[in-house]
C-alpha cells in the first residue's frame, strides 16, 4: 500500500544523489535491500518505480530488489532465528512476533530497513 | 586526513558500479525529528492515534479532549483520505483542528505535519492529537514526530485484529479496544484481544473503552500519561 511513497522516496534520493555528485549519464541499475518485516510488495514497488522513472537519468533503469530476513530473539529463552509467516499471501507477510519456542514477546532484530546498497550507471561524456 | 582523494574521471560509456548506503526513508525520520524537536521546544506533548477505519479514533479523541480540554490547551490533527467530517465533530469541542487530506496515500507522513504544525498557534498549546488515516498497516511505518502512539481497535472488527497486525502493535505505548459495550453482541471477548496484544508488546498499556457512554476514557487519559 505504500509502495508508491516509497517509489517516489527511492526516486528523491536517486536523483538528489545524481545532483549531488555531479553524476552525468544513464543510470542502469539499482539495487535496492528491503528488510522482510516492511511488508512490501516487491512487484508494486518495481511497478511503481517504472512509472515514476521517467527522469533522463533515471529512464530504463531496472530496480534490483534484495530481501533480508528478520530475526527474532527471545529475551527469555534466548531462542533466535528468522520470524515464522503465519500467512504468506501476495501482499504482504504476517509475521509472528512471539517466541515459538516458550511463547514470550520477541524482539525483532533488523528487517525493517529499505536501503539503496548499489547503482550501476554508464558515464555519457567526458568532462 | 592529510592523504589525497583518489579522483576517478570517466570515459564515454564507461559503466560504474558505486556502493551505497542509503536509507530511502531517512527523508521521514529526519523530518520527524525535526517535529518532535519543534514540539518540544513548546513544551508541547504529542500523540499519534492510529488504527483502522471506523474502529473509533475520532470517537476517542472527542471523548478525552472532552474531558481534558478545562485544563489543557489542546489542537487536533486529523488525518483523512478526503472530507473534513473528522475535523468538524472535534472542532464541535471548541478546540482548533487541523485538517489533513491526503489524497491518495494511505498515511500521514512527517512532512504533512511539518505543514500542519506550521498553521497552528504552538505557542498557546500543551498537547497535540494526531489523527492517523484508518489503516493498521502503513502508519505504523512512517513516524510522525509524536511522543506517544495509541492504536485504537474495536470488537467490532472481530477477534483477529492484533493476531493479523502485529507490527502496528510492536511499538505503540497504549491500545484502546473500543465498542466494549458490543462486545457479547459480536463474539469477541476483549480479554483474548487484551492478551493478543500483550503477546506482541507486553509494555504497551491496555484499556477497555466505550467512547459513546464515555467509559474507559479517564483510563485512557491516565494510560497516555496525561492526567
Amino acid at each position: 500500500m505504500h509502495e508508491l511513497s516509497l517509489a517516489t522516496s527511492l526516486v528523491d534520493t536517486l536523483l538528489e544523489y545524481a545532483q549531488k555528485n555531479d553524476t552525468r549519464g544513464k543510470l542502469l541499475e539499482v539495487h535496492l535491500r528491503v528488510g522482510k518485516l516492511r511488508a512490501i510488495s516487491i512487484e508494486q514497488l518495481k511497478f511503481s518505480y517504472q512509472v515514476l522513472a521517467k527522469d533522463q537519468f533515471l529512464n530504463g533503469s531496472k530496480l534490483i530488489v534484495e530481501e533480508t530476513p528478520a530475526l527474532i530473539h527471545c529475551p527469555k529463552c534466548g531462542f533466535r532465528r528468522d520470524f515464522e509467516v503465519a500467512d504468506d499471501s501476495y501482499h504482504f507477510v504476517l509475521p509472528t512476533l512471539s517466541c515459538p519456542k516458550c511463547g514470550t514477546a520477541a524482539v525483532l532484530e533488523g528487517g525493517d530497513e529499505v536501503v539503496i546498497t548499489k547503482v550501476r550507471f554508464q558515464a555519457s561524456s567526458k568532462k | 586526513m592529510g592523504k589525497q582523494s583518489e579522483v576517478i574521471t570517466s570515459s564515454e560509456n564507461e559503466v560504474f558500479d558505486i556502493e551505497l548506503e542509503a536509507d530511502i526513508l531517512k527523508a521521514n525520520k529526519e523530518l520527524a525529528m525535526e517535529n518532535h524537536a519543534k514540539l518540544k521546544e513548546y513544551g508541547i506533548t504529542s500523540i499519534d492515534v492510529m488504527g483502522s477505519v471506523g474502529s473509533g479514533k475520532t470517537s476517542l479523541i472527542k471523548a478525552i479532549v472532552s474531558l481534558l480540554k478545562k485544563t489543557q490547551r489542546i489542537a487536533v490533527i486529523e488525518g483523512d483520505v478526503t472530507t473534513t467530517i473528522d475535523a468538524d465533530i472535534i472542532a464541535s469541542e471548541g478546540v482548533p483542528t487541523v485538517q489533513v487530506n491526503t489524497g491518495k496515500e494511505c498515511h500521514l507522513d512527517a512532512n504533512l505535519i511539518k505543514k500542519a504544525l506550521a498553521r497552528l498557534r504552538l505557542s498557546e498549546l500543551d498537547l497535540i492529537f494526531i489523527e492517523n488515516v484508518g489503516n493498521l498497516i502503513c502508519p505504523a511505518e512512517f513516524p510522525l514526530g509524536s511522543d506517544k502512539r495509541l492504536v485504537v481497535i474495536s470488537v467490532t472488527e472481530g477477534p483477529y485484529m492484533v493476531v493479523k497486525h502485529p507490527m502496528m502493535f510492536y511499538e505503540t505505548n497504549s491500545v484502546a479496544i473500543n465498542k466494549v459495550d458490543l462486545a457479547s453482541a459480536m463474539g469477541v471477548n476483549p480479554s483474548n484481544l487484551r492478551e493478543d496484544i500483550s503477546r506482541v508488546n507486553p509494555k504497551a498499556t491496555v484499556v477497555l473503552t466505550d467512547c459513546r457512554k464515555m467509559v474507559g476514557i479517564h483510563e485512557a487519559i491516565q494510560s497516555l500519561g496525561l492526567a
